[in-house]
């Protein structure tokens, strides 16, 4: 029972798509739909190596065509668990690319700009009939999904039914004995002429289209085996059995004539690709395999932010890839076949190319201080992007650096708007009803012991005070001995320095403090109260810090956060910190919110962004930032580099980028 | 003029076997001078040359895809979130082939728009008129980034025209007074100037974080600059040239028959005036 799948292009295309329930029919097209989620939410945030994605009750799979941007994409229901779909996204896949390449091919080149303007004029309208060009698919994929499910249906009878030795006879007799049930005579032929296709293209597009498939297939079957031994010995055959049984139920259930005949792809005829014709499609493929690379980079690349860098990012990946010229001569057709194939431009890039070169920048990203399980992620993302793209004339090497890069970028550049400054104005000059009085603008600063909240919110004060905001600082760390003391230092200096611009004859800063031991929400919405009667702009809310696994304060902080529902919640980390920052982040954004939401505020409140402090003191070494962009998808507002007032700055993206890439 | 010289002084080294004129000498002088000056102009020509690139810009879910769809293969494929650009080669009605160039819309990769400064004709800003009242903010914050964009483009390039397209406009109950597409560009414009000068007015007051240290590296966003110099931001005073606003829309799922193209006719036409 699946719920939604589409074939669609990389630039947003839906090529095929089809929802089985009327719920997922109405918004297919709208911007929650499964498919538009899972890219925003996974793909674009450089998720594309997971393994799914949930939403709303659904599980949402995919599989790529890298080498014709292709994305294959299945939702359904996740409470159903269904076993077969990523066999079925294969099948899927390799079915669609055995019968729509020429076209696809033609399509992709259509969307670079290679056809020439040929095809795009207005006399060609005819051209482009994709209803027509995919008109079979529909009975194609009916019957595809038909046998998955059929053959899940069947599984899950014979687990219940444990005396059953006649199904498992039957089951696990040989193909062959198989066909000579089915009268006739034409099917058995057929029958196997598709498995055989349908096994060969399997491995095939393992080395083309990333080994998701065929790694996720065996992981799934041990699973499936391990839960099956509860059952029955149906076991036994375990893995195999189940591979063998897809082909083999390919003809079970008599097909009608029109069904073989679209099922019949395992001859090599020209098939029919719209209305264009095989002799016009023969002259664009053959003139786009050359092109298609050197415009593919186009697309990839970002070169503009590494001019001055290139060289050294370039060298990084030269060296750690010592082993790889060796291993690349490998080929089916020897070094001299792989000589060739690069100097064509045509080498296809398989996962054996890609791992030394991933490895390598796996270790350069961790030198980096990047935590070790999201360099893992963001290199096996990068090779997930890579798997089954030709490479063209570039090195393997230059591949992985540009999609590493641009990776990267992606990740680290906000998705939402970081502009404090326009969110204070905004608030501020927001009407309120003549009666009430406007509420002033609350940041919350949250994170562990000792990382420097009390000082970069100090920070923060300070520019806020010279955009000409009124600041009043409540001190909420009744906690620690001398928090409040060292806040009351920070504002007697704030309240000293000058400000540009006219004088308030009321005070820039204030600080809000009801000593120690007392409840830190509480302080906080009285602090909020006191801001809203003596007219200040902003409320800046200091907490104390807390280690992430300790329960209670976690608890504490997710209150404070429910009570006061801050207009920004920010996570002060160091940038010192390396594998850490994966388990802090994680920890304080799931706490926030679970407890938030327990504590009946409606839907759970998380970080909306970073601090990073100690800026300074890492050199290159920034991959914290990466590390905790990646783990919150929130965007690093501020980051503290020194230890006066003045050292606040805003991340450049580009910067950061080209530090983690440098040697 | 160096040329010349040295190749008077050649000339006079030979032998004179046959005596060379004056005249005859004058002429080769002029005629390497001429083909000078023509290579100087038509090397000129190819440095200022106009890009050929239209972009397609916007917010996520503006129809960026859906009218590059419509335009490259004359139907309105359904489309999701791009994850990467597209781009084609259209010709207009004027006869002219160009470039465009569908930049996803995700704040993520949005910046790729970027690569393609240095090739621009026409800029393309894509709103989705039924949203924009919401979103306002967003769409702002986005249109800003490419006003700022636009601006800081070198004297040297001729700058790109800029088309506001209100799309979407089917969805959008017509006025009696006045068509769908004038109610769609009535507000757009009127939320867009609103947002533009909210931000206009924040970063004239505003402290910038990089002004509070010392190296000040770096250069504030521009890109809101009026004629006057003053607020309110109007469009029609935009300091960094003129902007265009059109109605649009495509219907999805639909082929090419007369409504359809209707709905990005507008649209079209602008390509062909300024290609
Ligand atoms: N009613 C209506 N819907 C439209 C129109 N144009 C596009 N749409 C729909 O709007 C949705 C988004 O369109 P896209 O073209 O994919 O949006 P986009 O701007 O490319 O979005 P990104 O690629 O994410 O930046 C699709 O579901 C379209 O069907 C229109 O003129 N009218
Ligand atoms: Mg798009």
């Amino acid at each position: 029972m699946l719920d939604h799948c589409s074939i669609s292009h990389k630039g947003g295309f839906v090529l095929w798509s089809r929802s089985f329930t009327p719920e997922v029919a109405q918004t297919a097209s709208s911007s929650s739909s499964p498919v538009n989620s899972l890219i925003r939410d996974a793909l674009i945030e450089g998720r594309n190596a997971d393994d799914k994605y949930d939403k709303d009750g659904y599980t949402v799979k995919w599989t790529f065509v890298n080498d014709l941007e292709l994305i294959f994409v299945v939702a359904y229901q996740r409470i159903l668990q269904l076993t077969y779909v990523e066999d079925l996204l294969a099948a899927i896949k390799t079915l669609f690319m055995k019968l729509y390449e020429p076209f696809l091919t033609t399509f992709v080149e259509s969307v670079h700009a290679i056809s020439n303007g040929k095809v795009a004029g207005k006399d060609s309208a005819v051209s482009w009939n994709f209803a027509e060009a995919f008109k079979n698919w529909d009975t194609v994929f009916d019957k595809l999904l038909r046998n998955f499910e059929e053959k899940a249906a069947q599984e899950r009878k014979s687990r219940y039914r444990t005396a059953a030795p006649k199904a498992l006879v039957s089951d696990s007799t040989p193909p062959s004995d198989d066909a000579s049930t089915i009268p006739s005579a034409a099917l058995p032929q057929d029958e196997q002429a598709i498995a055989r296709t349908h096994q060969a293209l399997k491995s095939r597009l393992r080395a083309r289209g990333g080994a998701r498939g065929g790694r996720r297939g065996v992981a799934r079957m041990d699973s499936e085996s391990g839960r099956d031994s509860v059952h029955s010995s149906d076991t036994e055959t375990g893995k195999k059995k189940t591979k063998t049984k897809v082909q083999r139920k390919w003809g079970d259930q008599v097909p009608t004539e029109e069904d073989m005949a679209s099922l019949d792809f395992s001859s090599d005829k020209p098939n029919d690709a719209g209305n264009i014709g095989s002799h016009d499609l023969q002259a664009l493929v053959d003139q786009a395999s050359l092109g298609t690379r050197t415009n593919d980079g186009l697309y990839e690349v970002k070169d503009w932010e590494f001019d001055s860098q290139t060289d050294e990012a370039d060298d990084v990946i030269a060296r750690t890839m010592g082993s790889q010229v060796a291993e690349q001569s490998k080929g089916s057709l020897g070094a001299l076949g792989s000589f060739f194939a690069r100097f064509t431009g045509s080498k296809v890039l398989t996962e054996e190319d890609l791992k030394p070169a991933l490895e390598g920048m796996k270790q350069h990203l961790m030198k980096k201080n990047v935590a070790k399980n999201i360099a893992d992620k963001v290199c096996e993302g990068v090779g997930e992007s890579l798997v089954g793209k030709k490479l063209g004339f570039q090195t393997t090497g230059n591949a992985v650096r540009t999609a590493l890069s641009t990776s990267i970028t992606r990740i680290l550049t906000p998705k939402t708007s970081t502009d404090l400054l326009l969110s204070i104005r905004t608030k501020l000059s927001t009407p309120v009803p003549s009666a009430q009085q406007r509420m002033p603008y609350s940041i919350t600063f949250v994170g562990v012991n000792g990382v420097g909240k009390s000082t970069n919110l100090s920070k923060v004060c300070f520019w806020l005070i010279q955009n000409g905001f009124r600041v009043l600082i409540a001190a909420c760390d009744t906690f620690r001995s001398g928090a409040v003391e060292q806040l009351r230092v920070h504002v007697r200096n704030l309240g000293m320095l000058g400000v540009n611009g006219a004088t308030n004859s009321k005070g820039r800063v204030e600080l809000f403090e009801r000593g120690y031991g007392k409840d830190a929400a509480g302080i906080a919405k009285e602090a909020i109260a006191y801001g809203k009667d003596n007219d200040f702009d902003v409320v800046l809310i200091d907490t104390a810090g807390r280690m992430q696994d300790n329960e209670p304060l976690m608890r504490a902080l997710a209150k404070l956060v429910a009570v006061n529902n801050p207009d920004r919640i920010i996570f002060v980390g160091e940038a010192l910190v390396g594998n850490e920052a994966v388990d802090q982040l994680t920890k304080f954004d799931r706490a926030l919110r679970d407890f938030s939401s327990a504590s009946g505020a409606g839907k759970g409140r998380g970080i909306d962004g970073m601090l990073v402090t100690k800026w300074d003191t890492v050199d290159d070494k920034v991959g914290a930032a990466l590390s905790m962009t990646y783990v919150t998808g929130q965007p690093i507002f501020f980051v503290g580099c020194g230890q006066t007032y003045t050292d606040l700055r805003q991340l450049r993206v580009g910067n950061v980028v080209k530090a983690i890439l440098s040697d | 003029m160096l040329k010349g010289s040295t190749l008077q002084g050649c000339i006079e080294s030979v032998p004179s076997a046959y005596p060379l004129t004056l005249k005859t000498i004058m002429v080769a002088v002029l005629a390497l001078l001429l083909a000078l000056v023509a290579l100087y102009v038509i090397s000129r020509k190819a440095l200022t040359t106009r890009g050929n690139i239209y972009l397609l810009v916007g917010l996520p879910d503006g129809g960026k895809t859906t009218i590059f769809s419509a335009l490259t293969f004359n139907q309105a494929l359904p489309s999701h979130m791009s994850l990467q650009a597209n781009s084609s080669n259209v010709t207009a009605s004027s006869g002219k082939t160009v470039r465009v160039v569908d930049i996803p819309g995700h704040p993520r990769i949005r910046d790729q728009f970027r690569e393609h400064l240095q090739d621009l004709r026409g800029i393309m800003f894509v709103v989705d008129s039924n949203s924009v009242s919401r979103n306002g903010a967003a769409v702002a914050e986005h249109l800003h980034l490419i006003l700022d964009a636009v601006t800081s483009i070198p004297p040297s390039q001729t700058p790109p025209h800029v088309l506001i397209v209100a799309h979407k406009a089917d969805m959008l109950k017509a006025a009696t007074s006045s068509t769908a597409s004038e109610t769609a560009v009535t507000r757009v414009r009127g939320a867009l100037e609103r947002e533009l000068e909210k931000r206009r007015v924040t970063q004239a007051q505003g402290v910038g974080m990089d002004g509070l240290g010392e190296e000040g590296d770096r250069v504030e966003m521009g890109g809101l600059e009026t004629v006057s110099g003053k607020g309110p931001f109007k469009f029609t005073e935009w300091e960094g040239g003129d902007i265009t606003f059109v109605g649009s829309f495509v219907r999805a799922g639909e082929k090419d028959d007369e409504k359809q193209q209707n709905g990005i006719s507008a649209l079209q036409d602008w390509i062909a005036e300024s290609s």
